[in-house]
């Protein structure tokens, strides 16, 4: 007796996490079929980089990217962008093999009501060991993303969107990275006059590297020939 | 005074030593392009190490700028041991070889002498810079072509556009070749003070070892002394890939060199004029 009424306390009880699972998919596999509608895009990029131990002036740069997973980036100089980035985290997210969805609730960000949800490797040497996500459910787009990985730390991403949310294409994302204390041997620097800097550089360690991504002038589903991708 | 100047560099002209520089700035600078036209990519990946596994460097790191950047920083202590295989020798090797007591009794004053082989040894640093500044960034961007500069330090890299490149390494080469001026007069007041070749060139080579050696080391102790070792300031050059610009402590290098110079110039000077050649 006291068996059947821990199982019927168990189905009561667990039911609604069935439940509330299968609508996180449901949310999650919305949002990918919103950006599987892009099968390529380009756009102007304008990278604003602020990382600790790197100094470099913004950039504007052109983003070519193809289905499944081909993309390029174009520019004049050297840009810097997270090795985790936007189309990383779409193929995360829709990893059903590699990853169990799980609902936390909801959210505000920014005034635009989010469904959180979280999902969690099913194996323990996946790369992403925790990754939470922001969703607009209205929109079929991602808000925000905490992504926490094995090797790189986390990292924490906002996107903001215009008239390509149809898409899931943003018009601004931001991330925020962890940064490990940079340091090469001064000997292959041949940095011998920095005996004043010591205070300057005690700051900087701990903080997070921030990059910020603005996207303009998107040309969608145009076709892209696959010889940009390869000229490197 | 031209006169002299000009007899001082035919005299520098024919010493097979003064070419000794320049071999050795050709032979390394080539073997540094053949170096990075082959494995540039994982010097550079040794480089980046740190960040890679965070951030994505797009763009083309590996170019003429960079490879010219690697070249100078490279070189910093070699050239002035190049500098002053001439400088200290233009005086003592005078002494050595007997030729002093002639050149002394021709009617020039010795001021005059002295700041003619003074302007000669500037002459050569300048063309020995001249070539390397060739070498390094000509053919480097001949080889590798232009790109964004990446400066590396030992505790950050700063990225420069390429458009804001040229000016600086223009500006690098021109302090550069203050840091080399302060050698020779440095190894030219040794060579006032000795009668044989040898002495001011390896004394001049030690005292810039030895401070290097200093400025290198992160102890506590030598961080008091650093300010105050002219090798510290003669690596100003390198400030002017820092962005900001640090102006203030560019001019305090520069100033501090300058003033090495006068007072390296004025005590070989003093010394010079009462120098005993009949001994």
């Amino acid at each position: 007796m006291r068996t059947m009424l821990i199982y019927i306390i168990c189905i009561l009880g667990l039911n609604p996490v069935c439940v509330l699972s299968q609508d996180a998919e449901k949310i999650l596999d919305d949002v990918i079929k919103n950006y599987a509608k892009v099968t390529d895009y380009q756009a102007d990029i304008h990278i604003v980089t602020d990382i600790p131990f790197i100094r470099v002036l913004p950039m504007n740069a052109k983003i070519y990217f193809k289905q499944p997973d081909k993309v390029r980036l174009v520019s004049k100089g050297i840009a810097i962008l997270p090795r985790q980035g936007f189309d990383q985290m779409y193929k995360t997210v829709g990893d059903r093999k590699n990853y169990t969805v799980v609902p936390q609730g909801s959210d505000t960000i920014s005034g635009v009501d989010a469904s959180v949800i979280s999902i969690l490797p099913l194996s323990d040497t996946m790369e992403v060991i925790l990754g939470k996500f922001w969703i607009d459910t209205t929109r079929k787009v991602i808000l925000k993303s905490q992504m926490t990985t094995r090797t790189n730390g986390t990292i924490i991403a906002s996107y903001s969107y215009g008239k390509f949310a149809e898409y899931g294409l943003p018009e601004k994302m931001t991330f925020l990275v962890d940064v490990k204390k940079f340091k090469i041997p001064k000997a292959v620097a041949v940095d011998l006059n920095n005996y004043n800097k010591k205070d300057e550089q005690a700051g900087k360690e701990g903080r997070k590297g921030k990059i910020e991504i603005s996207l303009k002038n998107y040309i969608i589903n145009k076709g892209i020939p696959n010889k940009i991708f390869s000229d490197k | 005074m031209l006169t002299i100047i000009r007899t001082e560099l035919v005299k520098i002209a024919s010493r097979p030593r003064s070419y000794i520089g320049f071999i050795a700035i050709t032979i390394i600078v080539s073997i540094i392009h053949l170096a990075m036209y082959k494995d540039g990519e994982s010097y550079i990946g040794f480089i980046t190490q740190g960040f890679d596994q965070s951030f994505l460097m797009e763009g083309k790191i590996m170019n003429g700028n960079l490879v010219c950047f690697i070249i100078l920083q490279t070189l910093i202590l070699q050239i002035p041991l190049l500098v002053a295989l001439v400088t200290g020798d233009l005086v003592s090797g005078e002494a050595a070889s007997g030729t002093i007591r002639f050149l002394l009794t021709r009617p020039v004053s010795r001021t005059g002498i002295l700041f003619s082989k003074f302007i000669a040894g500037g002459i050569y640093t300048f063309i020995l810079l001249i070539w390397l500044g060739i070498l390094a960034l000509g053919i480097g961007l001949l080889l590798f072509g232009e790109g964004d500069l990446i400066v590396l330090k030992s505790d950050e890299i700063i990225i420069l556009q390429q458009d804001d490149v040229l000016w600086r390494f223009m500006s690098a080469l021109a302090a550069a070749f203050l840091a080399l001026v302060l050698v020779a007069t440095f190894s030219m007041l040794l060579s006032c003070f000795s009668d044989n070749s040898i002495g001011p060139i390896i004394t001049t080579m030690a005292v810039i070892i030895l401070f290097t050696i200093i400025g290198t080391m992160d102890i506590p102790l030598f961080d008091k002394i650093k300010p105050f070792l002219f090798t510290t300031h003669m690596i100003i050059w390198k400030s002017f890939f820092d962005n900001p610009l640090p102006v203030s402590q560019i001019i305090e290098s520069i100033v501090i060199m300058i003033l090495h110079i006068v007072v390296f110039i004025l005590i070989a000077w003093y010394h010079f004029r009462r120098k005993d050649i009949l001994s």
